[in-house]
């Protein structure tokens, strides 16, 4: 039984090539959610394309990301080969958790991709569309029940600026928070809250299906045909992206390596075919565009993070 | 109201009572954290201090039956245990906590291998240490290689293609 | 008959031999990593599932499915055999399954947890096949507030069937609870009783503690008692096999288990510890044998492994009719399909119907190959009960300690110029916790139980309030609310009635009067 194990073991092991490592990326979440298939993604796009030997990913789960970008300071200032995924989430997280590091403690290379949020009402609500749902918060917000995920995250901040947008006080936000977005999806399906507002691609199939009716998408251009607040009136333009960073202490010459590297991936085949089957929105931003787009939303974020009474 | 009451030791039981002096230290600290708390001013119906309050109530009542039930010496008897075996087990565990991020995983938990044996009473050291370092690195070498599984290299990993 | 059709052709696509070699290696793989404490399906799959990807769709699903069911099955052997589960959804396998492996009886927990895992995929994974839609619905129709009133349900059964000293068994309940407040708190955001930690604001993993309480307690525990208790273990005493009294008394269990896992596996926020947990609770009520439970009772065993592996494919149901992935392997599993090309959600079973069938196929054949792989194992496995203790349990410690640095090992501690793993150190620090609770008498199981329903039972509580803005009436408007509410009361009331009447002999009583 032993040897059966060993030598199945073994057949795993030959299955992976055993290069040199050149890069090592941390996912600071669990396996499974998005940053971690994002690292995963990356790793399988570099490999393919010969960008890097052979990749590692590390998982570091925890507080919205924060706790694996303090390892990743701690463990790899200097070091050329290192790189970490994380979005706007984590732009949050540091905020509401007073994280000791942020994201000004490492190197921001490039947004990678994008993805809208998008509210969404069950088929048989009452709720027609946006101006239907501005009407009722304004009416009595406490009775606009919004599903989404973690407190303090996009979604939220998206309720919450859609709340200030409509003059409507963004603390009466009647926010129900859900751990990742299948919980907040069944709670939509099943009638338990007014409405739904997460990541575009979670609730896609269900608005194709017809068991969901989108009122709107919060990004700056409409997607599958769903409007955008804007388009509704209410002026809110909020984006969950995902961006990868390297270490801080590199030289410049370091740094221009990993950019270089990072923009022949984005260009790969492999990873515009990997984006098109997993549903993302390549917003590949990178250079002076990005760090002036990082500064602006971190600004953002924190200030409705104090209106919603989350951040003091 | 269990099987098994010790017949003769109707005395107070000391390591009981301080069992119930620990729950409700535990209490206190819950509620002295949750009295520091600044609740948001979403969601203050039931706001995220309630239930910690709530657990910190259970743990008073839960102490003062467990002082109750030391008093009247009706825990269950003890066997005796023996300290040195269980003092090198968690030794094993510290020395790998400590180690792991210098030594590596193989001398590391090659270490708390041979402590662990040696708990149970199988030495001498300088036989165990070794075999716990060969094991726990053939082990190292399945599932980092192998697995991808991000276990820490010391010296002795990065000697392995 | 359209339904039979396809299934036929999945069925004959998995069956090629590659496949089965394919399953072959997938159930072999999973279960070798499944076996190591901390490492539990969620982990195993996600360890595991590049390795798929270098086969074509059919080969990899199958493959996928093999890995997934060995990474279960694994979880449950060292339950039994050394009382140190892989993963919360073993630990009520362990209460009875390990008293069995004590008595000598391992190979009968060992083969009534493989069966009764084959014939629960069996039943849930047709479930899956035929009655997906309906069980969706259902589900769907929990709200908060019957969440809410279903972890009361739980609570109450699951603390009456633990332990014989209510004192103990609640404070253990309760120190469970208290660890489960730890962290940020996912309705406001705050971090709770982390002391500026930051490795605690995601919470204590359950995992962790689980591992911790019973692998490394255990551990503290027979090495403090080796000296002057005499080894009680034996590794086999009668046959390896099934008696036909052990027959007898799990096939009820493995239905049991069915019937209860599968509805709860599809819940969204339901999980496969719960169903485990109602599992234990009723076939301790239901049994004829009371004065085993505790002891090594086969039903404890067979009707959670059951519940488990049914929850497992319950989760299939809103995964694949909806796109929800309700537990970690779940999400790691959408991540696989969309590998192959298969976009979960309402229109997957119009849109990629050959794909799903080949899945729901692959799930049956690899089922069937684990048991047939298992049977066989099962006088080996036995016999890792004759490795020497020191060998043993430092092996133990080795997986252990292994597992949780795999599954979270960031070296995010520091003291001077060594970092160390923060999750290692609460690894020692509850180990120490399930050592002197062990020693001081309490049960081990609630610790896990409460800190694995108490946050759940806490957001379903404060969501369901929110949605009503604070009008608790709301509590008790669903009919499944109330309908659960009135199963608690009857789990508290009718063993009340019996101990009153005959002081907790009347149920050995009827039992002996049946027989």
């Amino acid at each position: 039984m032993n040897k059966l194990l060993l030598a199945a073991l073994v057949s795993g092991a030959m299955a992976v090539p055993a290069f040199a490592a050149d890069y090592t990326i941390m996912a600071p979440a669990s396996p499974g959610g998005g940053w971690d298939q994002t690292a995963r993604t990356m790793q399988e796009a570099m490999q393919a394309e010969g960008i890097s030997g052979n990749v590692q990913v590390t998982n570091v789960p925890g507080a919205g990301g924060t706790i694996g970008l303090a390892q990743f300071v701690n463990q790899y200032t200097g070091n050329p080969n290192a790189l970490i995924v994380g979005g706007y989430v984590m732009v949050g997280a540091v905020l509401t958790n007073a994280s000791p590091v942020s994201l000004a403690n490492v190197t921001p290379i490039a947004r990678l991709t994008g993805e809208s949020d998008v509210i969404v009402v069950p088929a048989n609500s009452e709720l027609q569309s946006l101006d239907d749902l501005v009407a009722m918060l304004k009416a009595d917000p406490g009775s606009v029940s919004w599903a989404g995920g973690s407190a303090g995250g996009v979604d939220h901040i998206a309720a919450g600026l859609i709340a200030k947008a409509v003059g409507v006080d963004p603390t009466a936000v009647n926010y129900i928070a859900y751990s990742g977005g299948g919980e907040a999806l069944a709670a939509v399906l099943g009638g338990q809250v007014t409405v739904g507002i997460s990541g575009a691609g979670e609730f896609a199939a269900q608005i194709e299906a017809g068991d969901l009716r989108a009122l709107a998408v919060t990004g700056d251009e409409p997607f599958n045909g769903i409007p955008t607040l804007q388009d509704g009136g209410v002026d809110v333009v909020v984006q969950n992206w995902r961006m990868v960073a390297a270490a801080p202490g590199l030289t410049d010459e370091q740094k221009a390596a990993i950019n270089a590297d990072i923009e022949k991936l984005v260009a790969s085949a492999t990873w515009t075919e990997a984006l098109a089957t997993k549903g993302w929105v390549n917003t590949y931003l990178a250079g002076d565009a990005f760090d002036a787009q990082l500064t602006k939303d971190i600004a953002a974020t924190e200030a409705i993070l104090k209106d919603i009474g989350l951040v003091q | 109201m269990s099987i098994g009451e010790p017949k003769l030791a109707r005395r107070p039981d000391g390591a009981a009572l301080f069992i119930a002096v620990i729950l409700a230290v535990i209490a206190g600290i819950i509620i002295w954290q949750m009295s520091l708390m600044r609740v948001p001013p979403v969601q203050q119906r039931v706001g995220p201090t309630v239930f910690p309050y709530a657990i910190a109530g259970a743990l008073i009542l839960l102490s003062i039956g467990t002082a109750v039930s030391a008093l009247r010496g009706s825990f269950p008897a003890r066997e005796k245990g023996s300290m040195a075996p269980m003092a090198w087990i968690v030794a094993g565990l510290l020395a790998q906590i400590l180690l792991l991020s210098t030594a590596g995983f193989a001398v590391a938990t090659g270490l708390l291998f041979a402590f662990t044996a040696k708990g149970f009473g199988r030495g001498p050291l300088w036989q165990t240490i070794p075999i716990g370092i060969v094991f726990a690195l053939i082990v190292w070498f399945i599932f980092a290689r192998g697995l991808q599984l991000s276990l820490p290299a010391g010296p002795l990993e990065r000697l392995l293609p | 008959m359209d339904t039979f059709g396809l299934l036929g052709q999945g069925l004959i696509a998995a069956m090629q031999w590659q496949n089965l070699i394919y399953a072959f290696i997938g159930v072999t793989l999973g279960t070798a990593v499944g076996v190591l404490p901390g490492i539990g399906p969620a982990l195993t799959v996600a360890l595991l599932l590049p390795v798929t990807y270098r086969l074509d769709p059919a080969g990899s699903l199958i493959m996928f499915a093999g890995i997934y069911y060995g990474g279960m099955y694994g979880g449950s052997t060292t339950s039994i055999l050394l009382n140190t589960p892989g993963e919360s959804a073993s630990i009520v396998t362990a209460l009875e399954g390990n008293k069995m492996a004590r008595k000598g009886r391992g190979g009968p927990a060992l083969a009534t947890s493989a069966i009764g895992s084959f014939v629960a995929g069996l039943i849930a994974t047709l479930g899956l096949a035929f009655i997906a839609p309906f069980v969706v619905k259902f589900a769907l129709m929990f709200g908060p507030a019957d969440y809410f009133a279903l972890m009361i349900l739980a609570f109450i059964t699951v603390s009456a069937a633990f332990g014989d000293s209510a004192l103990r068994g609640l404070t253990a309940l309760f120190i469970g609870l208290g660890l489960g407040v730890i962290g940020i708190d996912l309705q406001t955001g705050q971090a709770r009783l982390a002391f500026g930690i930051p490795d605690l604001l995601d919470g204590i993993e359950v995992t962790t503690l689980a591992v911790a309480m019973f692998a490394i307690g255990e551990t503290l525990m027979i090495a403090s008692t080796s000296g002057s208790i005499k080894d009680e273990v034996i590794a086999v005493k009668g046959s390896i096999w099934m008696t036909a009294e052990d027959w007898k008394r799990s096939w009820g269990a493995w239905l049991r288990g069915t019937a209860i896992g599968f509805p709860i596996g599809a819940m969204p926020a339901g999980g496969a510890e719960i169903g485990t947990f109602f599992s234990y609770a009723t076939e301790k009520q239901l049994t004829k044998h009371p004065e085993e439970f505790g002891e090594g009772a086969i039903e404890g065993v067979a009707g959670p492994e059951a519940a488990n592996n049914a929850s497992a494919a319950g989760t299939l149901v809103p995964l694949l009719t909806l796109g929800l992935p309700t537990t970690a392997t779940a999400a790691i599993m959408l991540a696989g399909f969309q590998q192959f090309g298969l976009q979960p959600g309402p229109l997957l079973f119009a849109n990629n119907a050959s794909l799903v069938w080949a899945l729901i196929a692959s799930l049956l054949v690899a089922n069937f190959m684990l048991v047939v792989l298992n049977l066989p194992l099962i006088g080996l496995w036995v016999r890792l009960l004759t490795i020497p203790k020191p060998w043993l349990y430092g092996g133990i410690l080795v997986f252990a300690t292994l597992g949780t640095l795999g599954a979270n090992g960031a070296m995010s501690g520091h003291i001077g110029p060594i970092s160390f793993s923060f999750e290692l150190m609460m690894l020692l620090a509850f180990g120490i916790l399930g050592y002197l609770l062990r020693r001081f008498g309490y049960p081990i199981a609630p610790v896990v139980v409460g800190l694995i329903l108490g946050p759940m039972a806490e957001q379903q509580l404060r969501r369901a309030l929110a949605i009503s803005q604070g009008d608790f009436t709301a509590l008790f408007h669903s009919p499944i609310a109330i309908v659960l509410y009135m199963l608690a009361t009857a789990a508290i009331l009718i063993p009340l009635y019996f101990r009153l009447r005959g002081k907790g002999e009347v149920f050995s009583q009827l039992a002996s009067d049946e027989d």
